[in-house]
């Protein structure tokens, strides 16, 4: 190219100085100049901005990627996902009480893009880049804190979403213990996991309400027990706490990846209109799991007087009794470990709720986890009226 | 000629990368910022509006400011005699109408102290164990400092 540095080395007089300027060229060690420092660092951008521009760059799904950005992008998946997974902190045995939200949560969120027991992935999906694994298939790949990972933050430019709510790391696991069971289920056995038995028959489906029940009872049981000891009962709950939480969950003032779906879209008056459902069915027969006596007495001092020299509230000013406030919920008869769970988040601020949370946040504040396992087993029995 | 180009291209890349790199720790942030979206929303004017009138609403009358005293917890924390109000964690209020201030001695003992005492502790003094009630409609918490402060 004329114009370049070896004519413009001071003496280009003869042919042969001429070559020994080029071999010397030649010889210098490679140095990066300001021009190379500029064109690259102004000129490449902009080179790529304009292909981008003309549309030189395929973005169609159809033809596939090149085998070696195919490569090079589940390379480069793989690598982060075990990177980051070293920073989680797995426990070691998965919790599967959470099991049928996770199946519930799943049927709607999860297998739309992954296909389900017995229900194969639908041809559009199959024809995303990259395409949804078969979860069924690919799970033996992964440890729990990779699946973790994963299900937790989703993998950026695939479709894979991140879970819906943050701080709720105890809902993730319970998706990833369900992960687990997933190649081992038939169509039968997911559904009987996924979906309210209740169900098939149409349970006692009621002309006024609406379809979004459906939905609910997926996780909280066509009688509104709850299915599982995570999904809350809400039989009988008071109406004005039930449709102010649904609020909450529908606002994100209270953080939950297995509510935060069924309330999304639903119109206000039918989430008044399930609230009312629910309040109305019978409420519940208490836990009947078998905890030792005194637990259950030292819950009671809990509940009745609270723990004074720590500042604990006695409970029963606030849940137990038919004047208090609407928005204050019933505890009695609820799952042990739903009230475990909440009272964990509470302690730990990750637990919002309606306008009075930060009440319950303040009570929550000082209790142990030996007070938090006694208090719950006593709510779980006891039952409001005659003893 | 190629080595000015093949230099260019691969200072290009390296600057190419920083801005990459530094775009990772934004990513989490927007990753982060993408998992709130998801959460629904449903229109603010929606929210607002049932709280506490709806299907929701009190089913007894607006009270006397003793039962709504005990309906909304107060009971839970504090004391006052003859009634169910046994708590110990806040002072005992049987006679606070009596005495010359509230708030361990910093505000003036009136109905109207009583009241911002109520909603906002906090406020009044700093690091107070007592939760804020300010969610409660305005008039139940003067309906409740009245009855306080007339407890002799
Ligand atoms: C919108 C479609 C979509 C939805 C909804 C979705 N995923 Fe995915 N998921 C994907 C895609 C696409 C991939 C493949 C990413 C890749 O290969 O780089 C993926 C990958 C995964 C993987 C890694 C599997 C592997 O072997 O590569 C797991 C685990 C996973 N998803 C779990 C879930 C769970 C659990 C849910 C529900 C909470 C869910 N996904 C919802 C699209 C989706
Ligand atoms: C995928 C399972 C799932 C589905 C579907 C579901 N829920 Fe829930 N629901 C849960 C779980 C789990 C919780 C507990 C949330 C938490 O841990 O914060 C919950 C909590 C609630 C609460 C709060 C109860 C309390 O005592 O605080 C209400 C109210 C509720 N759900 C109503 C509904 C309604 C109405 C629907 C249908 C529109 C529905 N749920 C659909 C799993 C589900
Ligand atoms: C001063 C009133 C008050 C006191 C005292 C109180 N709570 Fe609560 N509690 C509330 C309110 C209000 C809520 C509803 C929070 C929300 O979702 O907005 C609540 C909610 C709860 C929940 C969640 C229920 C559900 O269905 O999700 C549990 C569990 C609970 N309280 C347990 C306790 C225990 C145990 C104690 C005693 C140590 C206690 N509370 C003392 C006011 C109180
Ligand atoms: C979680 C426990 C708790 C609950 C619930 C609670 N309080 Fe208190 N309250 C306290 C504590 C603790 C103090 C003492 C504050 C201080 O001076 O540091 C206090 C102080 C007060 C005072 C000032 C008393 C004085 O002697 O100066 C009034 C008035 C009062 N509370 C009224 C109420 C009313 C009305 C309610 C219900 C709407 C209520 N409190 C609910 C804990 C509570």
């Amino acid at each position: 190219m004329p114009g370049s540095r070896v004519r413009r080395s001071p003496k280009p007089s003869s042919a042969s100085d001429e070559k020994d300027a080029i071999n010397r060229v030649k010889d210098q060690p490679i140095m990066i100049r300001l021009k190379h420092v500029v064109f690259g660092a102004v000129g490449l951008p902009v080179i790529v901005l304009l292909g981008a521009w003309i549309g030189f760059f395929n973005v169609g799904a159809s033809s596939g990627h090149w085998k070696v950005t195919a490569l090079f992008l589940q390379l480069a998946m793989r690598s982060a996902v075990r990177t980051y997974a070293l920073a989680v902190d797995a426990p070691k045995t998965l919790d599967r009480r959470g099991l049928p939200a996770a199946a519930g949560h799943f049927a709607r969120g999860c297998a739309i893009c992954h296909g389900e027991p017995g229900e194969p992935r639908s041809p559009a999906v199959m024809r995303m880049l990259p395409q949804p694994p078969n979860l069924a298939l690919t799970v033996g790949d992964w440890t729990d804190a990779q699946l973790f990972r994963i299900v937790k933050h989703g993998i950026r430019f695939t479709g894979m979403p991140a879970w819906p709510a943050r701080d709720r790391d105890d809902e993730v696991w319970a998706m990833v213990a369900f992960l687990r069971e997933l190649p081992k289920l038939d169509a039968n056995e997911f559904r009987a996991l996924a979906f309210d038995a209740g169900q098939a028959t149409g349970g006692e489906r009621e002309p006024a309400a609406p379809a979004a029940l459906a939905d609910c009872r997926r996780c909280h049981g066509s009688d509104g027990q709850g299915r599982g000891d995570l999904v809350p009962a809400l039989a009988g709950q008071k109406q004005a706490y039930l449709f102010a939480s649904l609020h909450a969950f529908a606002s994100g003032d209270r953080t939950s990846g297995f509510m935060a779906l069924p309330v999304t879209g639903v119109d206000p008056a039918d989430l008044a209109a399930l609230a009312r459902h629910f309040a109305a069915q019978r409420p519940l027969s208490a836990d009947r799991d078998q905890v030792p006596a005194e637990m259950v007495n030292k819950g009671q001092q809990i509940a009745e007087i609270g723990i004074p020299e720590r500042n604990v509230p006695a409970c029963s000013g606030c849940h137990i009794g038919s004047d208090k406030n609407p928005i204050y919920p019933h505890l009695d008869g609820q799952h042990a470990a739903y009230l475990e769970r909440q009272l964990k988040l509470f302690r730990s601020e990750n637990r919002g709720g309606t306008q009075f949370w930060r009440i319950m946040a303040t009570a929550a504040q000082r209790l142990t986890d030996d007070d938090i396992r006694a208090v719950s087993a006593y709510f779980s029995k006891r039952s409001e009226g005659p003893q | 000629m190629s080595a000015n180009v093949g230099l260019s291209v691969l200072v290009g890349c390296a600057f190419l990368l920083l801005a990459k790199g530094s775009n990772w720790a934004a990513a989490e942030e927007l990753g982060h910022q993408r998992a709130k979206v998801i959460e629904p929303s449903i229109a603010p004017a929606a929210l607002i509006a049932p709280q506490l009138e709806d299907p929701a609403a009190p089913q007894d009358p607006p009270g006397t400011g003793l039962s709504l005293f005990l309906r909304n917890g107060c009971g839970a924390c504090h004391t006052i005699r003859g009634t169910e109000a046994r708590g110990t964690i806040g002072p005992d209020l049987s006679h606070i109408g009596s005495r010359t201030a509230i708030g361990a001695g910093i505000l003036p003992n009136s109905e109207e102290a009583i009241a911002r005492f109520i909603a906002r502790p906090d406020l009044q003094k700093p690091g107070v164990k007592m939760p804020a009630f300010d969610m409660l409609p305005q008039t139940e918490i003067q309906t409740i400092a009245r009855y306080l402060k007339a407890l002799q």
